[in-house]
C-alpha cells in the first residue's frame, strides 16, 4: 500500500503549484486553473486522511465531494464575471483591468 | 437530534429570498423600492423572529450547527444589517436598474450565511457558511453589469477570495489529517491531547487557516480586495460589506479560537498578534492619502479590524476569564462599529444620491446644503476615532481594557497611539464639509424620509452606546459566556 505521506507530498506540491499560478499568472482564467489545483490538493488531502487515519467514518470523503462541488459553483460564478468584463472591454487579463488602483 | 424548527430565522430569509424573485416575474411592473421596503419589512420579521430563541438553552443540531445566545446575538445583527441595507438600497437601485429582485434576494441569502457562520460548530458547516456569505456578496459587488468599475471589483473580489478560500482549506485538510476530526469539541480534544512539540504542520495548518479568515475580515496582508470592492460596488453593498463581512468573520473567528483552538493557544497567538499590529499600522497609516470616501472607509476599517484582533490575539494569551471578557469586548466594538458604520453610510448614502461623487472633496459643503447629514457623517467619523461619548469611545476602552495582558501591551499601545492618527484623516473629511464652500450651483436639498430616519436612528444608537454601554454591554455579555458554558470541555491548555 503506498504510504499516506506520498499522498500528503503530492497534495503538497499541487497547492504549492496552485499558489504559483495564481500569484505568477495574470490572466484570470488561468489564475482560476490556479486555485482549481489548490481545491484539488485539498480533496486530495481530505481523501487520503479519510481513508488513512479515519477509515470508519465518512467525514473526510464528505468534505472531499463538498469541496468538489463549491469548487465547481465558483467557477461558474467567476467565469461569469470574466465573461462580462471580457464583453465590456474585450480583455481577460487581470492587469489591464486596472479602472481601480491597487 | 433533528430539531427543525432552531432555523425559523433562516426559513424566513432563504424563503423571502425565493420569494421576492417570484413577486417581480409575477408583477414587474412593481416600483423596485416597493420591492425593498417589503424585505426591509421581512427582516424586521427576522429579527423578530431571531430574538424569541433568546435566553434558551443552546440546542445542538447534529453536532453541526448550535442555537444559543451567541447565534441568537449575531442573528439579530444580521437581520438588523440587512434591514439598513435595504432601506439604503431602495432609491439607489430603484434609479438604475429594472431587476432588483436578485439583489434583495442574495442580501437576504448574505444575512443567513452569516447567522448560520455564528451558528457552526463544525469545519464543514462553517466552511459552507462561509461561502454562502461569499458567494451572494460576490455578485453584489458587481451587480450593475454595464459598469466596468462594478464588474472589476467584482472579479479581484472573486479571484482572491478563492485564493483565500483555498488556503482555509488546505488549512482545514491538514487540521483534519492532524485531529482526526472536524468537530469543534473534538477538534479541541484532540490538540489538548497531541503528542510531541511544536511541528510543522500543526503550524501550517493555523497559519493557513487564520490567512483564510484574515482574507474574509480583510485583515492585513490579505486586505487588497477590500478598497477595491468597496469603490466598485453599488453603495449600500459597501456598507454591507464593511459590516456584514466583517461581523460574520469575527463569529466564525470567535467560536472557532474558543471551542476548538484554545486548548492550544502557543501556536497561533503570536501569529494573530502580528497579523493584528499589521492590520492597525498598514490600514490606518495608508488611510491617510486617500482621496475617495469609499476608499477612506475601506482602510480605516481595515484599521478597525486590527483593533479587533486584539482581543482574539488575547483568546490565546489569557485564561478562561479573560477570555471571556475580551469575547464580551469585542462583541460591544463591533456592534458599536457596526452602528458607527451604517450611520456614515446612510448619511453618505443620502449626500451621494445628490452628487453622484463618491470622493472627499465631492463632500464639500455639506453643512451648508445639508447640515443633518454633516452631522451624521461627523458623528459616525468621531465614533471610529474613538473620541469621548460616542460609541467608539466606550466600546474601544473596554477591549483595550480587556485585551491589556502584559504580553500584549505593546499590541494595545500601537492601537492607542494609531486611535489617535487615524483622528487626522477623520478631520481631513469634516474639513471639507464644514470649511468649504459648496460648489457652485448646489442648493440645499431633502433627504428621503426613509434615509432620514435610518440616518437619524443610527446616529442616536451611536451617542447611545458611548454614553450609556451597559445594556449593550449585559447582551453582548450573555452571548459571550454562550462560548465559555457549552460542552464538556473546560478551558484549558494543554500540559507541555
Amino acid at each position: 500500500m503506498v504510504p499516506l505521506e506520498n499522498y500528503v507530498a503530492l497534495s503538497g506540491i499541487l497547492f504549492a503549484l496552485g499558489v504559483y499560478a495564481v500569484l505568477a499568472r495574470r490572466n484570470a482564467i488561468l489564475v482560476l486553473m490556479g486555485i482549481e489545483l489548490m481545491l484539488n490538493a485539498v480533496s486530495l488531502n481530505f481523501a487520503a486522511f479519510a481513508s488513512y487515519l479515519d477509515p470508519d467514518r465518512v467525514t473526510g470523503a464528505v468534505f472531499a465531494v463538498f469541496v468538489i462541488t463549491v469548487a465547481a459553483a465558483e467557477v461558474g460564478l467567476a467565469l461569469a464575471i470574466v465573461i462580462r468584463l471580457f464583453r465590456l472591454r474585450a480583455t481577460s487579463n487581470v492587469d489591464e483591468a486596472a479602472e481601480l488602483k491597487w | 437530534m433533528r430539531d427543525y424548527s432552531l432555523f425559523v430565522p433562516e426559513y424566513i430569509a432563504a424563503g423571502a429570498a425565493i420569494a421576492i424573485v417570484a413577486i417581480e416575474l409575477i408583477w414587474p411592473r412593481l416600483r423596485k423600492d416597493v420591492l425593498a421596503y417589503l424585505m426591509a419589512a421581512v427582516s424586521l420579521g427576522w429579527l423578530a423572529a431571531s430574538l424569541a430563541y433568546l435566553g434558551r438553552d443552546p440546542k445542538e443540531f447534529m453536532g453541526v450547527l448550535v442555537v444559543d445566545d451567541f447565534t441568537t446575538y449575531f442573528r439579530a445583527l444580521a437581520a438588523g444589517i440587512v434591514f439598513v441595507t435595504c432601506l439604503l438600497s431602495a432609491q439607489y437601485l430603484r434609479r438604475r436598474t429594472r431587476e432588483a429582485s436578485e439583489y434583495y434576494g442574495l442580501l437576504l441569502t448574505a444575512g443567513a450565511g452569516m447567522s448560520l457562520m455564528a451558528a457552526a460548530r463544525e469545519l464543514l458547516t462553517a466552511y459552507l457558511a462561509l461561502e454562502l456569505l461569499s458567494f451572494s456578496l460576490y455578485i453584489l459587488v458587481g451587480f450593475f453589469r454595464r459598469d466596468l468599475k462594478s464588474n472589476e471589483a467584482s472579479l479581484k473580489y472573486v479571484l482572491l477570495g478563492g485564493f483565500a478560500s483555498a488556503m482555509l482549506l488546505y488549512g482545514i485538510s491538514l487540521l483534519y489529517g492532524l485531529t482526526g476530526n472536524t468537530t469543534y469539541d473534538a477538534v479541541a480534544e484532540a490538540l489538548a491531547n497531541r503528542s510531541g512539540d511544536t511541528d510543522v504542520a500543526a503550524i501550517a495548518a493555523f497559519v493557513l487557516i487564520i490567512a483564510g479568515l484574515g482574507f474574509k475580515v480583510s485583515a492585513v496582508p490579505f486586505h487588497t480586495w477590500a478598497p477595491d470592492a468597496y469603490t466598485g460596488a453599488p453603495v449600500p453593498i459597501t456598507a454591507f460589506l464593511s459590516t456584514a463581512s466583517k461581523a460574520a468573520g469575527f463569529a466564525l473567528i470567535l467560536r472557532l479560537f474558543t471551542n476548538a483552538f484554545h486548548t492550544d493557544p502557543e501556536e497561533w497567538r503570536w501569529l494573530v498578534a502580528v497579523v493584528a499590529a499589521l492590520t492597525i499600522v498598514f490600514g490606518n497609516l495608508v488611510a491617510i492619502q486617500q482621496t475617495n470616501f469609499r476608499r477612506l472607509i475601506a482602510y480605516s476599517s481595515i484599521g478597525q479590524v486590527g483593533y479587533m484582533l486584539v482581543p482574539v490575539a488575547a483568546l490565546g494569551y489569557g485564561d478562561g476569564e479573560i477570555a471571556h471578557a475580551a469575547t464580551a469586548a469585542l462583541l460591544l466594538h463591533l456592534t458599536g462599529y457596526i452602528i458607527s458604520t451604517l450611520a456614515a453610510f446612510s448619511a453618505f448614502q443620502a449626500a451621494y444620491d445628490r452628487t453622484g461623487d463618491d470622493t472627499i472633496p465631492g463632500l464639500r459643503g455639506l453643512a451648508e446644503t445639508q447640515p443633518f447629514l454633516a452631522m451624521v457623517i461627523t458623528i459616525s467619523l468621531f465614533s471610529f476615532a474613538g473620541l469621548p461619548v460616542f460609541a467608539g469611545f466606550a466600546t474601544k476602552l473596554f477591549m483595550f481594557q480587556a485585551s491589556a495582558l502584559p504580553e500584549l501591551m505593546w499590541l494595545v499601545g500601537i492601537a492607542v497611539a494609531a486611535s489617535f492618527v487615524s483622528l487626522y484623516y477623520y478631520l481631513m473629511v469634516m474639513r471639507q464639509m464644514y470649511l468649504f464652500d459648496p460648489p457652485e450651483g448646489a442648493s440645499r436639498f431633502r433627504v428621503t424620509p426613509a434615509l432620514w430616519a435610518a440616518a437619524a436612528a443610527l446616529m442616536l444608537g451611536t451617542i447611545f452606546v458611548g454614553a450609556y454601554p451597559q445594556p449593550l454591554f449585559d447582551a453582548a455579555d450573555g452571548a459571550a459566556s454562550a462560548l465559555f458554558q457549552e460542552g464538556a470541555a473546560p478551558h484549558q491548555v494543554r500540559e507541555r
